[in-house]
């Protein structure tokens, strides 16, 4: 399936791309492209599977949100499983996932995705316990009131600057 | 009483490297774009990738049942190999979803499923799991694509069977 998605991603255009077997060779590569070297190397997103019955996709995102580098924790995934089930998504977005595919894989469905992870970022939420991407996406109609029990002036908002 | 202290959560703006980088001529407000054509591509690659898929799931049942061999005469491995025929399954399932094989799809998940559960030395659950590697070969040579008509229909009642039978006999 990986081979599958780096043609893909190879038919996109997207420039270098960087496909692993392991965990561990993800790990590396990711240590060795993010870190000390020029911002031009650098990896931009991670596409990452949930790899179960470990569930290790979800081990490699958790590395990744909790990593000492700021190159590599504020690196966007797309977290993808061919699993439906709302334990799954729900746990790739706790764990830190910027957007969630569910499988069947298609051209439009991933295209889509990386498109959605470029024009719209959402802040990363710094929390005791939580640190990834703003979970919230938006107000259904459904939803009346506001989950977040924070108030705004609760909050501490910052800006990275260009220098940084 | 003790008031609980608010947590403490920042919200951190990021600058958008990414788009920095791909945006045209430098512009940050103008959507990102992937040429129509290369995700046309991109498609035909799962499209045509039939002989992808044969391949790939040829091998993958070629492992399933020798993990299953393996399970039933070295109960010692059991936990590992249930582990495999889940992610075998799980594989099975993916690949047969992506390149629109319904009912492979279908004895891919039901194995999935049931690969949470197996216990080697259960007849009842040896029983089933044979039922899927069965009905999964006969899916695979016959080359049945989308909902499979009355063949299909056929196979899913065997699994069906299986495991309405043998499930009560735990």
């Amino acid at each position: 399936m990986a081979d599958l998605m780096t043609s893909m991603l190879r038919e996109f255009n997207v420039g270098k791309i960087i496909t692993t077997c392991s965990v561990q060779d993800a790990k590396e590569a990711v240590n060795l492209r993010n870190i000390n070297a020029p911002p031009s190397n650098h990896i931009d997103i991670v596409i990452t599977d949930l790899l179960p019955p470990q569930e290790d996709g979800l081990k490699f995102m958790e590395w990744l949100r909790t990593h000492d580098e700021e190159s590599v924790r504020f690196l966007p995934i797309l977290f993808c499983s061919a699993h439906a089930n709302m334990r799954i998504v729900l746990s790739g977005r706790d764990t830190g996932a910027t957007e969630v595919m569910v499988k069947p894989l298609t051209a439009e469905k991933l295209a889509h995705r990386l498109l959605h992870i470029i024009d719209k970022p959402r802040p990363y939420i710094k929390a005791p316990s939580f640190f990834g991407p703003d979970r919230r996406r938006q107000m259904t109609s459904e939803q009346k009131t506001e989950r977040r029990t924070l108030k705004q002036k609760d909050m501490k908002v910052s800006h990275e600057s260009e220098a940084a | 009483m003790n008031q609980r202290q608010p947590e403490q959560v920042e919200v951190i703006h990021r600058i958008n490297r990414i788009k920095k980088k791909v945006a045209p001529d430098g512009n940050m407000g103008a959507p990102g774009f992937i040429n129509p054509d290369h995700i046309k591509n991109a498609q035909g690659i799962i499209d045509d990738g039939e002989d992808t898929y044969k391949k790939e799931i040829a091998s993958a049942l070629k492992q399933l049942s020798t993990e299953w061999a393996k399970a039933k005469t070295s109960p010692d491995t059991s936990k590992e190999v249930t582990k495999e025929i889940y992610r075998l399954a799980n594989y099975i399932k993916d690949m047969a979803s992506t390149y629109e094989y319904e009912l492979m799809d279908y004895f891919g998940h039901s194995l999935r499923k049931f690969s949470d559960q197996i216990d080697v030395q259960n007849k009842a659950h040896q029983t089933i799991v044979q039922a899927h590697i069965d009905v999964m070969g006969v899916a695979y040579s016959q080359n049945i694509k989308g909902q499979g008509g009355e063949m299909a229909k056929e196979l899913k009642l065997i699994v069906g069977k299986a495991i309405a039978k043998y499930s009560s006999e735990d």
